[in-house]
């Protein structure tokens, strides 16, 4: 369980960020401040063990943890819960941030299912500083979506209920958008130009709608869909919420994609 | 029709209508043979997909009519924007924002078009060993690999391919690069990549023969013994004695003290035999049918000669006072055998700047200090 020194780290934040879903859950239920601060400490402690877990890893290895699927999970839920940690001191959004947990969880649980050996020595193809441009640059595009899932998830469950507590949709809807006004920038210059610059340099051509690449664009297209959207009449409200969710389900689909299909990024991530 | 265009509906039907196909074509799986894509969906299906170009749909006229429609649609929008441009003041920097990004569109479409109508990309025809030189098939220059490696780590890992190579222009040396996976030689607009790289097919590190030698030859009971004392496998007396030998290629090594010697003298990493000519040849540069041809020499005389293959047991031969088995081998990797690809990608500079206005684009749009209006 602890065969590397940043082991011990990573399942000290994955009970953290579990201790704190569990903590949200309460905390939805009761609405106790002193539940809140559980949540928010569990949150923070599992943030930190998250970053030891990172930076042990990196030292040891001699490289950004961004190659495999255990390092990119682990880092994704990294960006996430700092994406979520952001949340906590705006108003009325307390809700939506308490389950920063819950989605760094996921995605450490979702770490812990692929082979965490430390790789000394990357192979070829991936020694590159772009591999830590590109990829932490598309770690962090994906974070920002993560939240606006998240948001859009609970606009939709929230839509025409009357729970307690929940935000208002309006204000969801805006976390969603700005979110996404994040991640989609984020997105353009680290997964498709950065990745493009770096096809060029390696493989002799910026695009080869190799599967990993072509998902990215869909992901890409999802999130444009969803930002033209918003300003056509009946499109606004749910129907952007469920672009969102869509886009998401995409974004997922592209990280653990080429596991399935293979291609040329099936030695990464 | 210029109102059609200009719609945001008509732009995101048509981002719909590519994404559709985009994720039809991920899911189908690009450029696959006819008969994969009967055998993963039947006949009726399979052939569908293949005659509807769903099996090569970023080429097919219709996703290429879309993503004309979709950046005309960008362009002629943002042409009838410029004019807001000039109005609102205080949101300037946004509308520019917007604007480079929908224009930016045009432009890695149209690197896009010109690297599809004016490049090319195209693997080298054979594979290269130090010496051998390749014209390029455009540029004006012929490259001579001077040294071919693959390279690895002190824990034995992979850690690099790389081709040391001199660029001739009419026979003359230019200049030399070593092209590596992520440094390709860039001369005359040419691109050269390392492609391939495979141990030599010629050379051998070392070989690992397994020698069986009869339990009733004299000399067996002693090489039993010096067998034991050298941690090799004991057997018993009446079964033949296997030993394992490694042996370098051209270096005659004695089994221990059985007065039998074996010598490596040629190694072919895909063995063919030509029956007319009666010699052993390279089927190909690959490994896939090792080959070792070893001379036995016994009390200094030569016994016997044979081609012994990986994985298939050695045959008695006449005169020879044992059998061999080829049981292993460490491929010399210092001999690489080369193989480049060219790549000629003249809309790259216009795709990447076309990329770097998106992505300035995107980042006035939403990064800039007042954050656009929710238009929700």
């Amino acid at each position: 369980m602890t065969q590397n020194p940043d082991m011990l780290y990573f399942w000290i934040a994955l009970w953290c960020y579990l201790g704190g879903t569990v903590a949200a859950c309460v905390y939805a239920g009761v609405r106790r401040p002193a539940v809140r601060g559980i949540v928010f400490a569990l949150t923070l402690a599992g943030f930190l063990a998250n970053t030891v877990a990172l930076i042990i890893r990196s030292v040891i290895s001699g490289h950004p943890p961004v190659t495999g699927l255990f390092e990119y999970m682990t880092l994704f839920a990294w960006c996430i819960v700092l994406g979520f940690l952001l949340l906590w001191r705006r108003k009325g959004l307390d809700l939506v941030a308490v389950f920063g947990a819950t989605a760094g969880a996921l995605a450490l649980a979702m770490a812990s299912l692929f082979p965490a050996e430390i790789n000394q020595q990357l192979i070829p193809a991936l020694q590159s500083y772009w591999l830590w441009i590109h990829v932490s640059l598309a770690v962090l595009a994906e974070a920002a979506f993560t939240v606006a899932f998240v948001a859009s998830v609970m606009y939709l469950i929230g839509q025409g209920r009357d729970f307690r507590g929940m935000p208002d949709g309006r204000k969801l809807d805006t976390v969603t958008y700005r979110a996404i006004g994040i991640g989609f920038p984020l997105f353009t210059i680290g997964a498709l130009f950065a990745g493009a610059i770096w096809a060029q340099k390696a493989w002799g051509s910026p695009w080869s709608w190799d599967p990993k690449e072509t998902s990215s664009l869909i992901v890409w297209f999802i999130y444009a869909i969803y930002l033209h959207a918003r300003f056509v009449r009946g499109w606004s409200g749910s129907g952007a919420a469920w672009i969102s969710v869509l886009g998401y389900a995409m974004t997922i689909f592209t990280i653990l994609g080429s596991k399935i299909l293979g291609g040329l990024h099936s030695y990464g991530v | 029709m210029i109102r059609w265009l200009t719609s945001m509906r008509t732009a995101v039907g048509l981002l719909i209508a590519m994404t559709a196909l985009a994720v039809l074509g991920v899911l189908i799986g690009q450029q696959l043979p006819p008969e994969v894509y009967v055998e993963r969906f039947g006949h009726a299906i399979g052939t569908l997909v293949f005659r509807a170009g769903l099996g090569n749909v970023f080429r097919t006229w219709y996703f290429v009519a879309l993503a004309g429609l979709l950046t005309l649609s960008t362009v002629v929008c943002s042409l009838k924007r410029i004019a807001t441009l000039f109005t609102s003041s205080n949101r300037r920097l946004r509308v520019f924002g917007s604007l480079i990004t929908h224009l930016s569109i045009a432009l890695i479409a149209a690197g896009g078009v010109w690297t599809a109508v004016g490049g090319f990309r195209q693997a080298a025809p054979r594979y290269m060993e130090a010496g051998d030189v390749i014209e390029a098939p455009a540029g004006g220059f012929s490259i001579r690999v001077d040294a071919a490696r693959t390279e690895f780590s002190d824990g034995g890992v992979l850690s690099e391919y790389l081709s040391e190579v001199t660029v001739l222009e009419d026979g003359n040396e230019v200049r030399q690069h070593r092209i590596e996976v992520n440094e390709p030689l860039v001369h005359n607009g040419i691109g050269v990549y390392q492609f391939e790289m495979l141990p030599s097919a010629s050379s051998v590190r070392e070989v690992l023969l397994g020698v069986v030698i009869p339990a009733d030859r004299p000399g067996a009971t002693d090489a039993r013994g010096a067998a034991a004392l050298a941690g090799e496998a004991a057997t018993e007396a009446a079964t033949p004695l296997h030993l394992e030998v490694p042996a370098a290629l051209h270096e005659r090594v004695p089994v221990l003290d059985t007065g039998i010697s074996v010598e490596v003298l040629e190694f072919l990493s895909d063995f063919t035999y030509d029956i007319e000519t009666r010699t052993a040849g390279l089927a190909s540069p690959r490994h896939d049918n090792p080959a070792v041809f070893v001379q036995v020499w016994e009390n200094g005389r030569l016994a016997g000669e044979q081609w012994v293959f990986a994985g298939v047991a050695g045959h008695e031969a006449e005169g020879l006072p044992c059998r061999l088995f080829f049981l292993d081998y460490i491929p010399d990797f210092d001999r690489g055998l080369t193989r480049f690809e060219f790549t000629h990608q003249p809309g790259t500079p216009l795709l990447f700047f076309g990329f770097a206005a998106l992505s300035l684009g995107l980042c006035l749009v939403f990064w800039t200090r007042k954050a656009p209006p929710n238009p929700a």
